[in-house]
């Protein structure tokens, strides 16, 4: 997967290009409008990072140019102004998505992989999903760990399944908030937490192994290996 | 039309304006009528009364000049009659009961010495008797069993004797009552053509100062590019449209100013604040120990806490000068409620607290989704923080006319008296508070933003209540 980072500030792009390069994506940096033009245009890449605030013309305006040049690749926009613009959600609409700074890699990542999934063929929606010795029914609505049947409230399932999907990724607070519980909050508060205990106390009985691991300063991980 | 729209047209300033307008306008010209009607009157009696005055001294001539002999009654009834046919002419209404005009002479002695008219001579001389009519000054005449008076001249003649001509007043009266009939219709018609063209003439004019007043209040928080409609003409209503606009493009500059700053200042602090998570965050993982690890868990949670409190900062400075950017859509409160309590019930379940919800219709607000999620994770977050154990929380939303209520009360220990009365300013907060007190601001400056207030207090039985009051949907924007 080839992708292309469009960002200005140097701090930036060294840990992001860092972080792309250590989850397997191969990325290459234009640290203006101009170059970003040229090499989107010139080079084959599977999804441009843009950031609005660029140094020679607007992220969006640049966006909004490359597809009119042919540039069909999906496109995560990275903003650290205050509000979304109206320019921003019609983007957005039309298939690409943002993230506002500062972000957890976490959930830049998710962003990622979100967008790339679009872009492949449709896979067979499953029924079931299944990690390790953990399983959940998605038309009946049941899990069961190791054979025995898991006693889950609506939300906790909810939960459970968000995890499973992303089964071995880190999933972060503000990204289960925002796919669970369908609002983007920053609660100074430990309730996402306090639900994953209590996911954790019915999932990881006494005796079995951990499955849902807490990543200090990230977020959570349900374990696949 | 309905009655309701009726009652409303009757309430409008376009009404009560053509009402007074009409009114006036029905006094003045009914008051020239009146001063018409009295000068043709007197100008009809004047003409008859000269009329009368030549054809009595014509008379009064021919009898004085013919001989007192037996031709003598033929020769002045003749006259008399001459005049009478005169009349008839002059006035095409003859012919009817009654004849216009009559003739009487008396005697020296008061006798009935020539009658000239219809009827019986004896009671109009009674008449004429009681009137006591002086010569050279006509005079209006009554007669019993004819309805329309007599306008009467007489001369007395050397021999005593007095003679009457009498010219009914029932052409003249004629006249004027069918000149007050086409007056009266015609006042009618002007009055009712008048109220009609004031009415629609100052609802037209209202009708744009409405258009303005709706335009005007529809530019509320978020719709600063709208404009009031202006019309071409250069009137007052015009000139009253085109200020408000330039008003508005005045705020709508300092608006964009505002805006601009905070986004600069935002991005000004974001863009290093990223560089550093994100540094942090790449650290973590070459960090073998746990221990070693939690200063740099401790400072990344730290960051996010001063991204919020950034966020939160120029949300509340933002409402504070009415600037704050929504985007409305319909919104069910009690569904958010259930959404959220769920998410909050196993914190505070854990902290002891119970909270209840009661929500028994489903009250809409037009709001902007991401604040009123922020707003009442704000208002739980609260709760979770500062409640000691064993509290209760009672969640309420309701519609109160057209205001939504969101009520939130506890049985806590309450606000500290010594901050109630600003509890809702920036970094107001208690002395036990370990907040940064944005929290209440927060919620404050979001009710503000979407035309709302927060009302905090004590409440009797102790605890603490918040009452966030909002404007329900209107029907038609869900």
């Amino acid at each position: 997967m080839r992708l292309l980072l469009v960002e200005d500030e140097i701090d930036i792009q060294r840990f992001l290009l860092r972080s792309l390069e250590e989850a397997g994506y191969k990325a290459e940096i234009a640290a203006d409008g101009k170059t970003a033009q040229q090499l989107a245009v010139d080079g084959r890449f599977d999804l441009l990072i843009v950031d609005l605030g660029l140094p020679d013309m607007d992220g969006i305006d640049l966006i909004l140019r490359l597809r009119q040049l042919g540039v069909r690749a999906p496109v995560l926009i990275l903003s650290a102004r205050r509000s979304v613009d109206d320019r921003v959600r019609g983007l957005e609409q039309g298939g690409d998505d943002y993230l506002t700074k500062p972000f957890a890699l976490a959930e830049l990542l998710a962003r990622l992989r979100n967008l790339l999934r679009r872009n492949l063929p449709a896979q067979a929606e499953t029924t079931k999903l299944r990690v390790l010795d953990l399983e959940l029914d998605l038309l009946r609505r049941e899990a069961a760990r190791g054979g025995r049947h898991l006693q889950l409230t609506q939300q906790e399932f909810v939960l459970l399944e968000y995890l499973c999907r992303n089964a071995g990724r880190v999933v972060t607070r503000s990204m289960i908030l925002d796919q669970v519980w369908g609002m983007r909050i920053q609660p100074d508060t430990n309730v996402v937490d306090v639900h994953i205990y209590r996911l954790r106390g019915k999932v990881d009985g006494d005796g079995q192994q951990p499955l849902i691991r807490t990543m200090r300063g990230a977020g959570y991980v349900l374990r696949d290996r | 039309m309905s009655s309701g729209t009726a009652r409303r047209r009757m309430r409008s300033a376009a009404w009560r304006i053509s009402c007074w307008a009409t009114v006036a306008f029905a006094c003045g010209t009914l008051a020239v009528f009146v001063f018409l009607h009295r000068f043709v009157a007197s100008d009809m009696q004047r003409r008859s009364d000269e009329w009368l005055a030549g054809e009595v001294e014509t008379l009064g001539d021919v009898a004085e000049r013919t001989p007192k002999n037996a031709l003598y009654d033929r020769v002045v009834g003749e006259v008399a009659e001459l005049a009478e046919r005169e009349v008839s002419n002059r006035q095409s209404s003859a012919g009817q009961a009654g004849a216009p005009v009559f003739f009487l002479q008396t005697g020296g002695d008061g006798s009935l010495r020539l009658w000239v008219g219809a009827g019986d001579g004896a009671l109009y001389q009674q008449a004429l008797r009681a009137a006591a009519i002086l010569p050279g000054r006509p005079t209006d005449l009554r007669v019993t069993g004819v309805a329309i008076p007599f306008r009467v001249a007489s001369d007395a003649l050397d021999d005593g004797s007095h003679i009457y001509l009498g010219l009914s007043e029932r052409d003249e009266l004629r006249v004027l009552n069918k000149l007050r009939l086409r007056f009266f219709l015609l006042w009618l018609l002007l009055v009712l053509f008048g109220f009609g063209i004031v009415f629609f003439t100052t609802r037209r004019m209202l009708g744009h100062v409405r258009k303005i007043t709706e335009a005007a209040s529809r530019i509320g928080h978020s719709d600063l590019n709208a404009r009031v409609p202006t019309t071409r003409r250069n009137d007052e209503v015009s000139q009253l449209a085109q200020t408000l606009n330039v008003m508005l493009d005045r705020i709508e500059n300092s608006m964009r100013q505002l805006h601009t700053i905070t986004d600069a200042l935002a991005h000004d602090l974001r863009s290093p604040l990223t560089a550093i998570r994100g540094k942090l965050e790449i650290s973590l993982p070459a960090v073998a120990r746990e221990e070693d690890a939690e200063p740099i868990v401790a400072a990344i949670e730290e960051l996010d806490r001063l991204v919020d409190f950034l966020n939160k900062s120029l949300d509340v400075a933002e409402a504070r000068a009415d600037a704050l950017r929504i985007r409305r859509s319909g919104i069910g409160l009690c569904e958010l409620l259930r959404t959220m309590i769920d998410l909050y019930e196993p914190s505070l379940a854990e902290k002891g607290i119970a909270i209840a919800l009661q929500c028994e219709d489903e009250v809409k607000v037009f709001a902007d989704a991401g604040l009123m999620h922020r707003m009442i994770a704000n208002l739980l977050d609260n709760a979770l923080k500062h409640l000691p154990r064993s509290c209760q929380v009672a969640v309420a939303a309701r519609a109160d006319g057209d205001r939504a209520l969101l009520i939130f009360e506890d049985s806590g220990p309450g606000f500290d008296p010594a901050v109630l009365e600003h509890v809702c300013e920036r970094r107001v907060k208690g002395r036990n508070s370990d907040g940064r007190g944005l929290g209440l601001a927060f919620v404050e400056a979001v009710a503000r933003a979407h035309g709302g207030t927060v009302t905090a207090q004590n409440r009797q039985q102790g605890g603490a209540r918040i009452e966030v009051s909002l404007p329900v949907a209107a029907a038609d924007r869900e």
